[in-house]
């Protein structure tokens, strides 16, 4: 058999913090064949990206590779002089960096990072190079990650282009050199996903086209069936199985990776879960709802948007970055004013200090205050609607019981938890001030896949036993078909369709919602037939444009 | 959204007026209701009382601190700010003869600053946690812990000691019998006018009350560049490049200087306050003859016209530099180019 | 950025206060600075006692004993009233940390508040606020105090007086700034949905994440205002003779340079000591809560 064109074995990596050594990597191996597509899938803490970077030889200071080898080619890299080692990079193998963003330097423009890369990639090979020779190459990549307008793209700072375009330079970036072995780490993660689904199809086409391996890292199954042949699934620094894709997604072998599937929401087929539509009458009524930031020619976020919640029901609004989504939700929450439109919340007054609506942020690392304990931002919405201490104490218990936390949790800190557990304290926050109506602002987005099932299994429980309504606002359809009882899209601005659940995904009417469900990736092939078909004209009708 | 630069720049000086006039107020204010009367304060405790009362009709002290206030502005447009009661001479010719002494000797301490804080900066930063790193935070330690004084005193004193014959006060000396040039920048007006031994006498003046003057802003510069480049470092970009291969030297000189520059020049900006202060200590102790000295002697003497003079000419001072800073702050940034325009 | 998230999953688990301590010991900057803290703040309360000639603060005269160079008897020999240096210097070190206490005592709370405040509701307080820091940052500092404190009467009391009146904008500005941006957090509006009125948001939300940034910035400040204090009195704005004061003495001193230099440098040296130990300690403050500067 002949050589793998990436070997990695038996690979230790160990990391130093606060005097304390932890061992991130236990004797990882694997291999990547020329022209081979290896995936490999972790949560967060899995150690894939640790992989990755001892590969590329990115690690961080604090982080030693204790044992083990990396083989490029049938060459160690870790015993390779450093020189030796730089000119791999490049042109044995390129990597797709994660957040197009801050991926590139904010004061220099696009053009000037390429055409660094490429001259000293030159003169690595012995080459001399003039400037219009390599612009020219340069833009004939760009045309290959399908950046039509290329002096534009060239002459652009960082912050001018929209993500896809620069995850899209970033893959050019990759390509300068003809690489053998592509590595992406979560390409297109922080996009929108059609956008994402673009970034993916391109990155397939390419590497087709060149007869290139890749080495995608993702925490997402469903990408791993779009671009992976072979799947490496790791858990807390270990390897816990390896085999071909179809294998791993449909007949694992492990009761990790089983469970990992288990907790993908499925967006089509029998494992499918229907929620039963409300009978209740409407508790919140938007007509014609209107919002426009700004004074004269201001952003107009939302467009006569005409709603109903049903008291009882999860209403999930999807829809995309810039969509007005968002800013539906903060209207209603009272966050912020119409413009025009009528808003009306169909409930008694809750009396003294409580509110209607309370809301479950994104990101739980952000909406809890690093600098109170648990108690400490639990006791704040028990004390304002009024109740005493003795009282406080036993409600607090109450919640904690309601989220399945621990008692010994009041005293901590929420550095001190996990993302699951913080996001646990968030709804019990948002619970303890009796709100009627719950906002859901993408409550999982921030979590791992089997996190994410745990905290919507409470949710759901939670809005049996305390009879809430929910809103849910999400770009993530394939939980929402699961999760809601009816669903809106919005697409700048307006809704573009509504409906119960099943009936949206069963015969989506608008182009637009066929697109948005047609770019989600998923796990099974039957979930990939049974979605929505869309023509190229629609795409380029409702999706925003990143080739140019 | 793209809006004309022009447009930018002239929001900005708008805003510059604004403070410049509030400062005037509060000074013009400050200066007016301490306790003691101006008058009398100017005249010493010998004058008559009609002497003081004829000298406060003459200062306009009767009317409205209002009516006093615009007078003041308006004569102050008009380049009068009022006669010095010590010198017995319009505020405006003494500031004139005793500005271009100070403005040369910061000019000269700003261009050392940035010539030795900025590479010992980077250097630092790229051996960071190891000796050549340790040498340089000692040096910028120094810079600003040390009093300005204490440096000066110390600055003469070995130079006396060690270099004999090199001049420790004063700016030029009077054996070369330069009558004055044009600019009063005596470096500038002896080379215009050929003369180079008055150039390079008064630079050899120059040196050790400029090298005072910039050790805190030396020690400042540093540790920010030093600081800028070291979190920079860490960013995703560095990243890229490093992964595709470009070259230690290009990561640094090239793309991280520029970015990293931004910090140490706002920080430049600020710091033009205390350089402003320092220089009335530096020129007290070098005996330099300027702005700042002339400052201090119509503090002492409690001069008013000559104080608020020299208040808002050092608020002039510290304005005209932040402009030029954000001037080059925003040729270096895009993005804030793209925020100016919104 | 990346290195950070994988440090965040290692710290569950570690207390806020062991992680604290870890920095700390491991920072010999922070360890450096607050033992020579230590020793002038020890010299300072106890100079009655520690120094060895306690008497020599006042005006003692002893033509005998003029302008010493330094020896056994007199660490930093005598001045040029016989006076030994080292006991003033020591007594001197009171009036510096007397002016630390007195112009941060106030200047800290105050622009705190108004920082916060400034930085929370915006609006008009906002727009006042910034507007006269701005005014207030356009002023040489020493150069408004040197003219203040004269135009009122050269003493301590109005230089610190002066100095105060500067001082808070420094403080209010970056506080404002913290401020802003800690009231766009998630965690701000979820407070005020779940009841909290402003002064909870202010002092128990905002307030305890602007702990490190304010403590970093009023260490390495007590270092600015012993220089300042110490400039003012070397131009003749400080404390009345024959009370000892650093800058003065510096002062005093330098009419006999270059040959008693003694009298110049070893008082010059202690406000050195003084201002590198709050500089060590708040640059390892810094390093310790990874505060941006």
């Amino acid at each position: 058999m002949a050589e793998p064109l990436l070997r990695v074995e038996n690979l230790n990596v160990t990391f130093t913090a606060y005097g304390r050594t932890r061992q991130v990597l236990r004797d990882v191996s694997f291999t990547v064949a020329a022209g081979e597509r290896v995936a490999l899938i972790g949560e967060t803490g899995s150690g894939k990206s640790v992989t990755a970077k001892a590969i590329i030889g990115t690690l961080p200071k604090n982080g030693r590779i204790t044992s083990g080898s990396i083989a490029i080619g049938g060459r160690d890299v870790l015993t390779m002089a450093r020189g030796e080692r730089e000119a791999l990079k490049g042109t044995a193998f390129s990597l797709i960096m994660q957040d197009p963003l801050s991926s590139f330097n904010p004061v220099f423009k696009i053009g000037t990072h390429l055409d660094d890369v490429m001259r000293f990639a030159d003169r690595r090979d012995g080459k001399v190079s003039s400037k219009a020779d390599r612009n020219a190459r340069i833009a004939a990549v760009l045309r290959r990650v399908q950046l039509a307008d290329t002096e534009r793209v060239m002459n652009a700072y960082p912050s001018e282009l929209s993500g896809g375009m620069r995850q899209r330079v970033l893959i050019g970036l990759a390509l300068l050199h003809q690489p053998r072995l592509l590595i992406a780490d979560e390409p297109g993660t922080a996009l929108d996903v059609t956008t994402q689904d673009e970034i993916l199809n391109l990155i397939n086409h390419l590497v087709a086209e060149e007869d290139m391996a890749l080495l995608m890292i993702t925490h997402n199954l469903g990408v791993v069936r779009k671009v992976a042949d072979r799947v490496v699934v790791m858990h807390h620094g270990d390897i816990v199985e390896t085999g071909p894709c179809t294998d791993i997604l449909h007949r694992p072998s492990e009761e990790y990776t089983r469970s990992l599937l288990d907790a993908v929401p499925p967006l089509y087929g029998p494992r499918v879960t229907d929620l039963p539509q409300s009978g209740e009458p409407p508790i919140v009524r938007i007509e014609r709802l209107n919002k426009i930031y700004g004074r004269r020619n201001g952003y107009h976020a939302v467009r006569d948007v005409t709603l109903a919640l049903k008291a009882g029901e999860i209403f999930g609004l999807a829809g995309e970055s810039g969509s007005g989504k968002t800013s539906v939700a903060r209207m209603i929450m009272g966050l912020s004013r119409p413009t025009s439109g009528k808003l009306a919340i169909d409930a008694p007054d809750p009396g003294r200090g409580k509110r209607l609506t309370q809301i479950v942020y994104q990101n739980p690392g952000t909406s809890l205050n690093p600098k109170r304990t648990v108690k400490q931002t639990l006791t704040l919405p028990l004390k304002s609607i009024g109740m005493d201490a003795a009282r406080r104490d036993a409600r607090m218990r109450e919640l904690l019981e309601l989220v399945r936390l621990p008692q010994s949790y009041l005293a901590k800190y929420p550095h001190e938890l996990s993302g699951g557990q913080k996001q646990r304290v968030a709804i019990a926050r948002a619970l303890a001030a009796e709100p009627k109506i719950l906002i859901l602002d993408e409550p999982t987005a921030a979590l791992d896949v089997s996190v994410q099932k745990t905290v919507i299994e409470l949710l759901m429980q939670l809005r049996e036993e305390l009879g809430l309504t929910y809103l849910m606002i999400s770009h993530d359809l394939s939980l929402m078909r699961n999760f809601c009882s009816r669903i809106a899209i919005m697409l700048r601005g307006e809704i573009v369709e509504e409906g119960p659940t099943p009936e949206v995904f069963a015969g989506p009417r608008h182009p637009y919602t066929r697109a948005l469900i047609a770019a989600i990736p998923v796990v099974t092939d039957e979930e990939e037939r049974l979605k929505p078909t869309v023509t190229d004209e629609e795409r380029m009708r409702f999706l925003v444009k990143t080739t140019d | 959204m793209q809006q004309h630069p022009l447009v930018a720049i002239l929001t900005r000086l708008g805003t510059f007026v604004l403070v410049m006039i509030a400062l005037s107020v509060m000074i013009f204010v400050l200066a007016r209701v301490v306790p003691g009367d101006p008058a009398r304060m100017a005249l010493g405790p010998a004058a008559t009382q009609e002497q003081v009362d004829a000298l406060r009709l003459q200062m306009g002290l009767d009317q409205p601190l209002a009516v006093q206030y615009l007078d003041y502005v308006g004569k102050a447009l008009h380049g009068d700010l009022g006669m010095s009661l010590v010198s017995q001479r319009p505020v405006t010719a003494d500031l004139k003869q005793t500005a271009p002494a100070t403005v040369e000797l910061v000019l000269v301490s700003v261009i050392f600053m940035f010539l030795v804080a900025i590479p010992v900066g980077v250097i630092t930063a790229h051996y960071r946690d190891r000796a050549l790193d340790h040498i340089g935070r000692i040096l910028s330690l120094t810079g600003v812990t040390i009093p300005s004084f204490l440096f000066a005193i110390t600055l003469q004193l070995l130079a006396a000691r060690g270099l004999p014959g090199w001049p420790i006060i004063g700016r030029i000396d009077h054996s070369l019998g330069w009558p004055g040039g044009p600019t009063g920048f005596l470096i500038l007006d002896g080379l215009l006018a050929g003369r180079f031994d008055v150039a390079l006498n008064a630079l050899q003046h120059l040196a050790l009350p400029a090298f005072a003057l910039s050790m805190a802003g030396i020690g400042q510069i540093t540790r920010i560049t030093r600081s800028s480049m070291i979190e920079n470092q860490r960013k995703d970009h560095v990243l890229t490049l490093q992964s595709f291969g470009v070259p230690e030297r290009v990561i640094i000189f090239r793309y991280l200087l520029k970015l990293s520059s931004i910090a140490p020049l706002t920080i430049m900006g600020l710091e033009f306050a205390s350089l402003i202060g320092n220089a009335f200590v530096i020129e007290m102790v070098f005996a330099w003859g300027g702005f700042a000295s002339y400052g201090l002697q119509a503090i002492l003497q409690k001069d008013l016209n000559a104080v608020t003079a020299v208040v808002l000419v050092a608020g002039l001072f510290f304005i005209v530099a932040n402009l030029i800073v954000d001037v080059l702050i925003s040729i270096i940034d895009p993005r804030l180019r793209r925020k100016e325009a919104r | 950025m990346a290195d950070m998230k994988m440090l965040d999953s290692s710290d569950r688990g570690l207390s806020t206060g062991y992680m604290m301590w870890y920095r700390f010991s491991r920072n010999p900057a922070a360890v450096a600075g607050s033992l020579i803290l230590l020793s002038v703040v020890i010299l300072a309360v106890f100079a009655p006692w520690l120094t060895p000639y306690p008497k020599h603060v006042g005006a003692v005269v002893d033509f005998r004993a003029r302008h010493l160079p330094p020896d056994l008897a007199h660490w930093f020999g005598t001045d040029k009233a016989g006076r030994d240096i080292f006991s003033r210097t020591i007594f001197g070190l009171r009036v510096s940390l007397l002016l630390v206490i007195g112009v941060l005592g106030i200047s800290v709370p105050v622009g705190t508040v108004l920082g916060l405040i400034a930085g929370y509701f915006g609006g008009w307080v906002e727009r006042i606020v910034s507007g006269l820091t701005n005014v207030m940052l356009a002023m040489p500092p020493l150069v408004m105090a040197l003219a203040v404190s004269n135009l009122l009467e050269p003493t301590l009391m109005n230089a610190m007086i002066a100095i105060t009146l500067l001082w808070w904008t420094w403080h209010a500005r970056l506080i404002y700034s913290v401020s802003k941006s800690i009231a766009s957090e998630d965690y701000i509006e979820a407070a005020r949905l779940a009841g909290a009125g402003p002064l909870h948001i202010l002092f128990r939300e905002i307030l305890p994440n602007c702990v490190s940034v304010i403590s970093v910035k009023t260490t390495l400040d007590a270092a600015f205002v012993i220089l300042f204090g110490a400039t003012l009195s070397f131009l003749g704005f400080g404390v009345k003779p024959p009370t000892p004061d650093l800058g003065s003495m510096v002062a005093d001193g330098r009419q006999f340079m270059p040959d008693f230099w003694w009298e110049v440098l070893c008082p010059g040296a202690a406000v050195l000591y003084v201002t590198l130990g709050f500089n060590l300690l708040g640059d390892g403050l810094r390093d310790m809560f990874d505060v941006e500067s």
